[in-house]
């Protein structure tokens, strides 16, 4: 449904139509503008970004760059079940699954790549991950970079823990998680 | 030897002060345009609630931004001085003199003050003193249009071109209205220099009203001021650039040629801000301030050194330059852009006639009171 | 010829077909996982409950037999509850594997349990059974206990199909797991069959294992050319690697594929696929090897033979007879094929391994030539001085090579094909990188269309021969694979 809102544009009387004190009326809130942050430059509300930063906001700190998350082993909670690269409209993540010989999850990343170049921050591959694996709280924003490469994160750089991590959800991390008690880990 | 230099003192003299003139007062002009160019993205981003630029820094010091001119004149000059394939590489070099040296010239016939003793010698604050220098005013800002006009033609760029066009025509319009505006102060001070216009301005009306040209003829500044901004193709009227479509006529030029016409602008801003303040803010003009010193309406004395009152007189001047330059900048981040009919009607069907009114309307007052 | 109405639609059938394949004919999907069209009926699974009109109970559609005036529902809120909570017992154990299971995306599980369950699991995750996962059984399957629904589909293609018997059901009740019988291996030629009717993760390829999700690929129709039988198969790739291939059931040829067919697609993306020519042992750009070989032909222009080859498409086998008649305009080529064919091991498997004799014969009969003895006789005497000839069928003249002394110019796909004693050595594309049309043993043609690109640089055959028959002086120009077929 398009809403319709009926705007009433009434026509302009005579002093409007001769523009001048409108222009006028136009030129005193600019120049307010002007001599008020001239005098008051504090009360401006532009930050100096990547020197002043503003605390993100709730669910802004969830949209911040990717992290893949780790078990208490060390090794990825991600078990390359490509949800997140079906999931991803900008088509920016490609992995390639290899198999544990001996961990019974069987599967795990052998490449898992994101280009932030593509990348549009949308958190769909968080929302798609049933492994509670991929996570965007890293609460880096990615900015410019000198060259393409810079923006491309390959599995080293994702993986990194956070204070509160690890943590046990994710269907095929049961299978994980009993595996790593079994060898006395945990 | 000293014989010769007795004999021609007063030319040696006199050429020494105009050069003196010369490199003091473009240098000043100069110097201003650059800042100008600074106080543009700053003026408009403290409207806007920012903060503008404030990134380029010396030894870590930024000065809010003091040395951003300073870079972009060191990366206008580093850049590729491109010309394109197919233009008329003659007429596409000088178009940016074009744009430029007509409005450096006019500043010669500006008084910026009335005159100082130097030595003994009465040194006239104005560079080229000439008795119709209102006209020459006029003449040499016609020059400009073939800056705009050869800029876009030699490029051989279609969008050039109809920047180019659209300014030619622009340009042409207003200088009419322009030139009209001026007969009514014309009629009534009866003098076309401008240094003679100023000196009529320090009169007064009425015993305390100075006789300003905004006072007698407020009809014919704010004409005047209209044309002037449209001549100087700032934005209620830059659909010479018109950047967001078309770019305008100096789109093929890069580096230095391409500063030239942008140093040009900014340049025609404190030309038409110095125009404005001396045929209708009384110039070097400061109320009540005469040659002996002070004299206020009600008879009160302050007599002043003869060099303080020229300090004050250039002062002033300088003071109402960039109190206008401030006006056209804010003018320039304020209002939306005509449409080019809008434009054209608004020069032939509003301004035109209301400065032939204004003619007729002077001339009537003026033979009323037994002027004529 | 009983009349059966189903969700109020009427159908004649004939005498024992079943409900299910009945209302399949009338366009009402039944959904079933143990039931599978080749098989025999089993009816152990319960998705296929439909209610029937004065039957005390729900029926299952894939057992029971259509009656004259039998009055079925698919659709009623009985049935759909029925469904509801035959798949609620199903996933009582089945884990939650789906990330890591190869079958997700199209698991029979997944696909039922959207369209007719939803509901949300009443048992917790460590209350489910426990069984052994990631068993290797044979060479080409991983089983999953867990995963297993016990539908008995892999038990019985394996007794009914391949009559091999190696699997079964051990234990009873909620103990039960599929298991091979003790000391077999699951090694039969059809074992892959079994990953592809497993409606569940249960069963899944080692070859295909982890290699790719199948909601990406993309499915293109092809043949299998590992013999005369000449399977219809489904290619299944994406952005131009083929991850494997399925069989595509019809009438004439397979219901089934053998894993050697599955496993052809591996020699056209192997590593030793050649890119460049080959001159004795050194790899050499295909221009300046084309130039060599058109010269060694050119050499012996009278005593140049041309052999047709099983493995080569009709339109190539037709671009080398026109070679040797128009190009080289020499008498001495043979496309004289005619091996002993017929199922071998009464599956699938042809006694013939090359998928195209019955093309090349074709083009016998249009182009003439010597026979396929007079050839090799002449070759073994020495009197041919340069053989033209695809890899594989060169290899059939070895003896008479290695005797006659001839140059022996091959094209080949793999380095690993080039014979020994091979002088000039050019690549081409193969099947799944271009068109071609073959022959099987029963007469029938069938076509392959492209689903990769052939390397840069490496062309169909065809055009191999247009470009040596213009290297070597010849008038003979071939710029399409229609220019081969003119005249044959």
């Amino acid at each position: 449904m398009i809403s319709v809102k009926k705007v009433d544009n009434r026509p302009l009387n005579f002093l409007e139509r001769i523009y001048l004190p409108e222009i006028v009326r136009g030129l005193l809130v600019t120049s307010r503008h002007f001599f008020v942050n001239l005098f008051n430059p504090k009360g401006m509300p532009t930050v100096q970004y990547p020197e002043q930063k503003l605390p993100l906001p709730h669910a802004a700190k969830e949209r911040t760059r990717h992290r893949l998350k780790l078990r208490a082993d060390g090794t990825p909670k991600c078990v390359a079940c490509f949800m997140c690269q079906t999931a991803c409209p900008a088509y920016c993540i490609r992995i390639e699954a290899a198999e544990y010989p001996d961990n019974p999850v069987e599967k795990s990343p052998a490449v898992f790549d994101i280009d932030l170049s593509r990348c549009v921050m949308c958190g769909m591959c968080v929302e798609a991950c049933p492994e509670d694996a991929i996570a965007m709280d890293t609460l880096e924003i990615p900015g410019g970079a000198l060259s393409r490469a810079q923006l491309k994160l390959t599995k080293e750089d994702l993986l990194m823990t956070l204070p509160g991590d690890p943590s046990d959800k994710g269907a095929a991390n049961r299978l994980a998680n009993e595996h790593m008690k079994s060898r006395g880990e945990a | 030897m000293m014989e010769l230099l007795e004999a021609n003192k007063d030319m040696l003299l006199f050429t020494g002060a105009a050069v003196l003139k010369i490199g003091v007062f473009l240098n000043a002009i100069m110097g201003f345009a650059g800042l100008l160019t600074l106080a543009e993205r700053k003026v408009s981003a403290l409207m806007q609630d920012r903060i503008g630029p404030n990134r380029a820094s010396v030894f870590g010091f930024a000065f809010n931004g003091l040395f951003h001119p300073a870079a972009d004149g060191i990366k206008m000059i580093l850049k590729e001085d491109f010309v394109p394939g197919r233009a008329d590489k003659l007429l596409f070099t000088l178009a940016p003199f074009f744009a430029l040296v007509p409005v450096l010239a006019l500043f010669a016939v500006i008084p910026f003050g009335d005159y100082v003793m130097v030595f003994g010698y009465q040194l006239d604050l104005v560079i080229a003193e000439i008795p119709l220098s209102l006209f020459l005013v006029l003449a040499l800002s016609g020059i400009a249009i073939y800056g705009v006009f050869l800029g876009g033609w030699a490029s051989r760029s279609n969008f050039a071109l109809l920047g180019a066009l659209r300014g030619a025509a622009q340009m042409v319009s207003y200088e009419v209205v322009l030139g009209l505006t001026l007969v009514g102060l014309l009629m009534i001070f009866g003098t076309a220099s401008l240094q003679d216009l100023v000196r009529a301005q320090g009169r007064l009306l009425f015993g305390w009203l100075p006789a300003w040209g905004v006072v007698v003829q407020p009809f014919a500044f704010i004409l005047f001021f209209v044309a002037a901004i449209a001549e100087n193709k700032r934005t209620p009227f830059d659909l010479v650039e018109g950047e967001s479509e078309i770019i305008g006529y100096f789109m093929e030029y890069s580096s230095m040629r391409f500063a030239a016409f942008m140093f040009s602008e900014f340049v025609e801003i404190i030309l038409v801000s110095m125009l404005s303040a001396t045929l209708f803010f009384g110039g070097w003009q400061v109320p009540y301030l005469y040659e002996s010193g002070f004299i206020l309406p009600g008879g009160a004395q302050f007599p002043l050194n003869h060099y303080l009152i020229a300090a004050l007189q250039t002062g002033a001047f300088a003071a109402k330059t960039v109190a206008f330059s401030w006006l056209l900048l804010v003018i320039r981040w304020s209002l939306p852009r005509f449409r080019f009919d809008q434009l054209m009607g608004l020069c032939w069907k509003r301004l035109l006639p209301l400065a032939l009114l204004n003619i007729l309307l002077t001339g009537a007052v003026l033979l009323f009171l037994g002027k004529i | 010829m009983p009349k059966i109405t189903i969700d109020g639609k009427t159908l004649e059938v004939a005498k024992g077909t079943t409900v299910l394949t009945a209302a399949q004919q009338l366009g009402v999907h039944i959904p079933r996982y143990c039931y599978h069209p080749k098989l025999s009926i089993s009816g152990n699974c319960r998705m296929c409950l439909v209610e029937v009109e004065k039957a005390p109970k729900l029926m299952t559609a894939c057992s029971t037999e259509a009656a004259d005036g039998m009055v079925v529902h698919t659709a009623t809120d009985k049935v759909k509850a029925a469904r509801r909570d035959v798949l609620e017992f199903l996933l009582i154990n089945h884990p939650l594997d789906c990330p890591i299971c190869d079958q997700a995306g199209e698991c029979g599980l997944q696909d039922y349990y959207m369209d007719y369950s939803r509901a949300k699991s009443r048992f917790a995750q460590a209350d489910k059974v426990r069984r052994e996962k990631r068993r290797v059984m044979g060479p080409h399957l991983v089983l999953d206990n867990e995963r297993c629904i016990l539908c008995t589909r892999c038990v019985r293609f394996c007794s009914e199909v391949t009559k091999t018997s190696e699997l079964e059901v051990m234990e009873r009740a909620d103990h039960s797991f599929i298991d091979a019988k003790e000391g077999r291996a699951l090694d039969n030629d059809y074992s892959l069959n079994i990953a592809d009717i497993c409606p569940v993760g249960a069963w899944t390829s080692r070859d295909f294992r982890f290699k790719q999700r199948v909601w990406f690929l993309k499915k293109t129709p092809g043949v299998c050319l590992g013999c005369a039988t000449g399977c219809l198969t489904e290619i299944h790739h994406n952005e131009g690697v083929i991850y494997r291939i399925m069989p595509r059931p019809n009438a004439d040829t397979n219901t089934w594929l053998c894993d050697p067919g599955r496993m052809a697609y591996k020699a056209a993306q192997a590593g030793d696929r050649l890119k460049k020519g080959v001159i004795k042992n050194g790899l050499i750009d295909l221009e300046p090897a084309l130039r060599e070989a058109a010269s060694r032909i050119d050499e012996h222009h009278e005593a140049a033979a041309v052999l047709g080859s099983p493995w080569l498409s009709v339109e190539d086998n037709a671009a080398l007879a026109r070679f040797a008649k128009d190009g080289l305009k020499t008498k001495n080529y043979s496309f004289d094929f005619d091996p002993e064919q017929g199922i071998k091991d009464g599956i699938l498997i042809n006694k013939d391994p090359a998928p195209n004799a019955a093309g090349a014969r074709k083009v016998k009969a249009a182009a003439g030539g010597l026979s396929f003895k007079e050839l090799s006789a002449k070759v073994a005497s020495g009197e041919i001085k340069v053989l033209v000839a695809e890899a594989r069928a060169a290899g059939l003249l070895k003896e008479e090579l290695k005797a006659g002394g001839a140059r022996l110019i091959v094209f080949a796909m793999n380095r690993s094909e080039i014979p020994a004693g091979a002088y000039a050595t050019l690549p081409y594309a193969s099947y799944f990188e271009t068109p071609g049309t073959f022959i099987n043993f029963q007469g029938l043609e069938r076509r392959t269309e492209p689903t990769a690109a052939a390397a840069e640089g490496v062309k169909p055959l065809w055009a191999v021969i247009g470009k040596l028959s213009a290297y070597s002086g010849g008038s003979l120009r071939l710029e399409s694979a229609q220019d081969a077929l003119k005249g044959i």
